[in-house]
């Protein structure tokens, strides 16, 4: 033991020691503060907002779209795409029937859907707690049920009809098919708001101001609905499904706290149970138990007070928190009672205990600490949040442990301890199933370390095949159980209907190119051309002359095509009202002339491009998915509107559904269309703003119906776009974009894959890293990668090879696992290569490192493991996924410690224990090789996320960790005791 | 807005006619206040430019020139009966020469007929609700041609200075809308000057107002009006130009043979 040692664990213990009372003090208050300035703000936030506005309070956020940063350029996209075509949030409403012999078509279902849409219109400001925003809530105007939709239909010779599809419940049974008959009709509402595959089923689509208002919305509306069910008669008979993407985003937060508040004190009660199944001390444990608490409750504060938000991936970080935080503490409790009988003095045993527990703690810590701040790397920023807050924990545990063990001992009196250590002999540790079985395995690996060692690369060989396989996909409405309500409205809604899941496609023309002086000459030269055919209109070629000069004289100054057009139209405008009778028709002819040059700018009206859009449609509706299924069941666009007007317009036969033949055909099916009760529904189709000629009519977005959210299906439509453009070019130009939910969903995973990889790579690095700088040699700093790096490619092999969905969960794991795996190999490594110090052959030391040493990583392994399983009691799938693979890795990386690194190590022993200068020099020279490459290769990781993406702080905060982490490695490495690490106490 | 200058403006003409005010029946004030509005003179004709401006300041336009005329009574006296309009569309080029006309009937559903020259289509549009929007406006067919005084409950609810302020609550609910309307009749030119519409949730969600007036051989005529639909935060915005009264138009031009051919001389 080395006294250059002492004032770092010694001083402090012996400071801890001298003063316990002191040391709880100063917890007890930390803990009480910080929980204070997060709690306050939270419970008074009006108050605390006066007072201290700098304090934050408790936000809750469950919106997927945050999985990408607010400034994300598809983000940015996304929300004015939405504003530009008045596009909100939807809450859907689904009913079904299946009982009645006209399905949803009766009297009393339509009359409670009719009760229900009227309901539904109440649902703002007040009436949903918004007393400060009295436009919060339903959007009326945009509301689609059947009473609040028009219908257009040919009613007798000539004659056309428009009206509401439902504009009072129907009184009779007749009245009730109408309206099914009507809807029918009409492509816009057949599979959206009725299924357009059976009779059963019908939808409200119910749009929110704003997203976060879909809870309270939805809880009203199943009131009303148990209310109308309540009535009883052919009402019971009813099902109604609430769905849509807010809903789910809102349900998800009320999952969200259940998580937190069954998993983390049920993660709590496990640790609890199996720290007393192996020490039976309840006494003992309970100091562990309160670094858990207080660490969990120290972190959750600083989140809050810091201002970030509580997210899918940061409302789990207790329960990464308290399994972690008790491990270091299992260490010492273990260490103390072996020495405690030798001294009968609690704080010379504490000292003692510290002093040769205090690196190999720290270097856990530092790279499970490590590990979890590598996922700043990823550019999600609630990975981001999730990771870096781990990390505070994590070292916040790790201090906690070094002070408060040592104290909260000394409050123990010494008749209890002499009491507890006599109780547990060394003989009874040995004579433990665990202590009669690790040997065997032990001999094991010794005997048959060739097979293990075959056996690893037959493993390694199919988790290869297997990640090969991985099928990258992910759907936010499964991150909900199969059975829960959600899922099920999903189920029957797809079922019934065109699809649920938005997909919404922006098609813009380009900007217009030409200049100012050739458009005027090309205006002027089709005016002349014009003349042939105006040749029997009087003064036809004296107007033309007139308008050509009139023309050539304002390109002068005119700035922009559509500004010289637009004066040159004023002009004849002005002709046209004050020229005698004489010459207006040729005025006239100029004027609808220049009226067609007008509309050449407006290319959603050119009947080419809307018949481009729904050639288009077609092809995207006719692909499927793996299963053979339709992903698209429906779409729509201008030129489905424009087909509708102009059918029944023209006597309502199906020949007639299609797009008119010339640009003003198309403006008057459109002006048609707007004749009606929803006259602004075109706004959602086709942004107008004729004081804008730019953009006017050259922006259109077009809606898709997925009958999947699965990120997979959404990536197969964008595909199948890409190869129609390819192969049928549209006209004009248009370029695309894609947004809504279902897409941004496909672009977070693409940068969580890519993110991903990167912060394995980056924490893997690092922790690789930290290693060399441990043991001082890159052959054992590389022996220790080795179990993690089978066990995470072999969880990965086995998620490829199931078929397992590569989703945001699975992608986060590896990264969290890293640092916590790599802690078995350290102590492992650690303890053996103490043994074989001490018995000079592997051979000799397989037997003592298979004693305590093996027994204290099961442990481990088994505490850290079965502590993340209650992850599988949250009522969501992602907290499932992450507790059963989290527990999976840790468990299996502690069984590859224990059978694959004895294996190779005594493949490898000449090598590890060298005796002889030159090798030593030998394998210095490779450990600097290899120790520069892993530096390099780490910052090139770092700067790759510069020179390709935005740094964003989180970033900068974890390049800055890594030289810190590097060197206090280094000054941890430099003291004798790490470089040979000698374990004083061990059992012979 | 204009609103404080027109009442300015009203507020002169008001001292010359002062007399009347005070002793009408709610029932005399609406009669009067429909004939300002609909009945000036035997006919009439206006241009009329349209701007409609959405929540985002986004804008369309639309020009057109509409005629009217009243039909004489059997015995060939005017009263405030049936009349005939004629809207003929010149912008946006795209819709230039379209063609709105409408029969409108006291004692049944209104005629309306709508030609599209693009189409070459003439369509009988069916009589069914008139609350709909006029040509993407957020001005309804029925604000343009008027509404049934008999259609309505009338309620003098408050007589101010300036103004008759009426209730209208529609005899039957179920054809429109909404709950009521209120009107700002003024006293002296029984122009209304502003009119809220109530839904049936209580809330105002519609605004009209007449935001210039001007005397056009001897009527009392508006020359630029407002509705504003606060559900959407659009408005439209119709200004009137070359308004004439008595023009000599004939009822024959008010026929579906005239849809194709435009009485010329009328429309300009």
């Amino acid at each position: 033991m080395s006294d250059t040692n002492a004032p770092a664990s010694g001083g402090l213990t012996t400071a801890c020691t001298n003063r316990p009372r002191f040391v709880t003090g100063v917890m007890i208050v930390a803990t009480i503060v910080l929980g204070l300035l997060a709690g306050i703000p939270s419970l008074w936030p009006e108050k605390t907002h006066e007072v201290a506005p700098w304090l934050n309070t408790l936000r809750v956020d469950t919106d997927p779209e945050n999985m990408l940063a607010a400034d994300e350029p598809v983000r940015a996209f996304h929300h004015d795409a939405k504003k530009r075509f008045g596009l909100h949030d939807i809450v859907v409403l689904g009913v079904v029937n299946d009982t009645n012999p006209d399905g949803v078509f009766n009297t009393e279902t339509l009359g409670d859907v009719y009760a229900l849409t009227q309901y539904a219109k109440t649902l703002k400001g007040e009436a949903i707690g918004e007393k400060d925003d009295p436009e919060a809530g339903v959007v009326r105007v945009d509301l689609i049920a059947p009473s609040t939709v028009d219908f257009i239909e040919n009613a007798g010779i000539g004659t056309v009809r428009f009206d509401w599809l439902m504009p009072s419940p129907p009184k009779t049974q007749e009245e009730a098919l109408a309206v099914r008959d009507r809807a029918r009709r009409i492509p816009f509402l057949n599979g959206t708001l009725i299924s357009d595959r059976t009779d059963d089923a019908l939808c409200l689509y119910i749009p929110l101001t704003r997203k976060d208002l879909a809870h309270q919305v939805s809880v009203r509306l199943q009131k009303k609905i148990d209310e109308l069910k309540g009535a009883g008669g052919a009402a019971a008979e009813n099902k109604y499904y609430i769905t849509g993407l807010p809903v789910a985003e809102d349900t998800f937060g009320v999952e969200m706290f259940k998580q937190m508040a069954i998993s983390a004190p049920l993660a709590m009660l496990v640790i609890f149970i199996l720290m007393w199944i192996f020490f039976k001390k309840i006494t003992l444990i309970i100091p562990p138990m309160i670094v858990a608490m207080v660490t969990s409750i120290m972190t959750m504060a600083l989140l809050v007070i810091s201002g970030k938000t509580v997210h899918i991936m940061s409302s789990m970080i207790p329960i990464f928190i308290m399994p972690i935080a008790v491990l270091d503490a299992i260490h010492i409790i273990s260490d103390f009672f072996d020495r405690y009988g030798e001294t009968r003095d609690r704080r010379k045993t504490v000292i003692a205990v510290m002093h040769e527990l205090y690196s190999p703690m720290l270097f856990t810590s530092l790279t499970t600490t490590a590990g979890f701040a590598s996922l700043a790397l990823t550019p999600i920023p609630p990975v981001q949040v999730f990771g870096i807050f781990v990390a505070i924990g994590v070292m916040l545990a790790w201090v906690l442990t070094v002070t408060f063990i040592p104290a909260a001992i000394m409050f123990i009196p010494e008749s209890r301890l002499a009491s507890l250590a006599s109780e547990t002999a060394h003989e009874d540790e040995a004579n433990s199933p665990l202590g009669r079985w690790l040997p065997r395995v032990g001999r094991f690996t010794y005997a048959k370390a060739g097979l293990i060692a075959v056996l690893a690369v037959v493993v390694m060989g199919v988790s290869g095949y297997g990640i090969s396989k991985i099928r990258i996909n992910d759907n936010p409405t499964k991150w909900f159980e199969p059975a829960h309500p959600i899922r099920v409205a999903d189920r029957v809604l797809n079922k019934h209907f065109g699809g649920t899941y938005m997909a919404y496609l922006e098609l813009e023309a380009p900007p217009v190119g030409i200049d100012v002086t050739s458009y005027a000459q090309g205006v002027a030269t089709r005016l002349a051309n014009k003349l042939d055919e105006w040749k029997d209109t009087e003064h036809a070629q004296d107007a033309v002359d007139a308008t050509t000069h009139e023309l050539t004289t304002l390109a002068e100054h005119a700035k922009t095509p559509w500004g010289l057009l637009a004066d040159t139209q004023a002009y004849v405008q002005n002709k046209l009202d004050t020229c005698p009778d004489a010459e207006y028709d040729a005025w006239s002819e100029v004027s609808d002339a220049l009226g067609v040059e007008r509309s050449a700018f407006e290319v959603f009206k050119q009947p080419e491009v809307l018949r481009w859009m729904r050639d288009m449609q077609d092809q995207i509706e006719t692909i499927t998915d793996d299963k053979g299924a339709p992903i698209v069941g429906k779409s729509n666009s201008l030129a489905d509107i424009v087909m509708t007007v102009h059918r029944d317009l023209l006597g309502g036969e199906q020949s007639e559904y299609r797009v008119p033949d010339s640009p003003a055909a198309v403006a008057q099916c459109l002006i048609q269309y707007q004749s009606s009760h929803r006259y602004t529904d075109l706004d959602h189709f086709v942004l107008r703003d004729s004081s804008k000629p730019e953009v006017d009519y050259r922006k259109s977005s077009l809606w898709f119906q997925l009958t999947s959210g699965d990120n997979k299906d959404m990536e197969l439509v964008t595909e199948a776009l890409e190869s129609y453009v390819k192969s049928t070019p549209p006209p004009d130009g248009l370029t695309h974009h894609w947004f809504g939910l279902t897409y941004i969903n496909v672009i977070w995973q693409d940068k969580m894959v890519s993110g991903m990889l990167q912060a394995f790579l980056g924490s893997f690095l690092v922790v690789l890293f930290m290693m060399i700088i441990l043991f001082r040699s890159a052959l054992w700093g590389i022996l220790s990668m080795i179990p993690l790096t089978l066990t995470v490619g072999l969880i990965y092999g086995i998620i490829g090879l199931v078929g397992k969905d590569y989703d945001m969960p699975v992608a986060v794991l590896s990264s969290l696992s890293l640092g916590l795996s790599v802690d078995y190999a350290i102590h492992f490594l650690a303890r053996s290569r103490n043994m074989r110090a001490k018995y000079g052959t592997w051979k000799e030391s397989v037997g003592p490192v298979f004693g305590e040493p093996a027994r204290a990583i099961t442990r481990n392994a088994i505490v850290v493991g079965m502590g993340f399983l209650p992850l599988l009691a949250a009522p969501l799938v992602p907290y499932q996924t992450v507790g059963f693979f989290i527990a999976a890795i840790l468990l299996t990386a502690g069984i590859s410690t224990l059978i694959l690194l004895p294996a190779l190590m005594r493949f490898l022993e000449p090598l590890l224990f060298a005796e002889t200068a030159g090798k030593v020099f030998t394998c210095r020279c490779g450990t600097c090789v290899v120790t520069s490459a892993t530096l390099l290769a780490l910052i090139a990781v770092n700067a790759h996320q510069f020179l390709t993406g935005r740094a964003t702080i989180v970033t900068w905060i974890s390049l800055g960790l890594i030289p810190v982490f590097a060197v206090a490695c280094f000054v941890a490495s430099r003291r004798k005791a790490c470089r040979v690490p000698t374990v004083q106490g061990e059992p012979a | 807005m204009n609103m404080g200058r027109s009442i300015a403006a009203l507020s002169i003409s008001l001292l010359t006619t002062f007399a009347f005010a005070g002793d009408l029946t709610v029932d005399q004030i609406v009669e009067k206040s429909n004939h300002v509005s609909y009945y000036a003179g035997n006919d009439g004709r206006a241009r009329v430019e349209m701007v409609i401006t959405d929540e985002q300041g986004r804008t369309r336009n639309r020009r057109f020139t509409i005629l009217r005329w009243d039909e004489p009574a059997a015995d060939g006296s005017q009263v405030d009966g049936d009349q005939d309009f004629y809207v003929y569309f010149d912008q946006p080029a795209d819709v230039s020469k379209m063609v709105f006309m409408v029969h409108k009937h006291l004692g049944a559903d209104d005629d309306r007929w709508l030609y599209m020259p693009s189409l070459d289509l003439v369509k009988r549009i069916a009589a069914s609700d008139k609350r709909t929007s006029f040509v993407g406006s957020d001005f309804f067919y029925e604000d343009v041609s008027g509404r049934r005084l008999e259609d309505d409950t009338h309620e003098l609810v408050e007589t101010t200075d300036n103004y008759y302020v009426v209730k209208n609550t529609p005899t039957d609910p179920s054809l429109v809308e909404f709950a009521s309307y209120t009107m700002w009749i003024h006293k002296d030119t029984f122009l209304p000057i502003k009119v809220e519409y109530v839904n049936r949730e209580g809330e105002k969600y519609r605004e009209y107002a007449a935001e210039g007036v001007e005397q056009i051989q001897g009527h009392w005529t508006v020359t630029k009006s407002s509705m504003k639909n606060l559900d959407t935060g659009s408005t439209t915005v119709m200004s009137y130009s070359d308004v004439k009264y008595d023009i000599g138009l004939d009822g024959d031009i008010f026929t579906e043979r005239y849809l194709r051919k435009p009485p010329r001389n009328f429309l300009r």
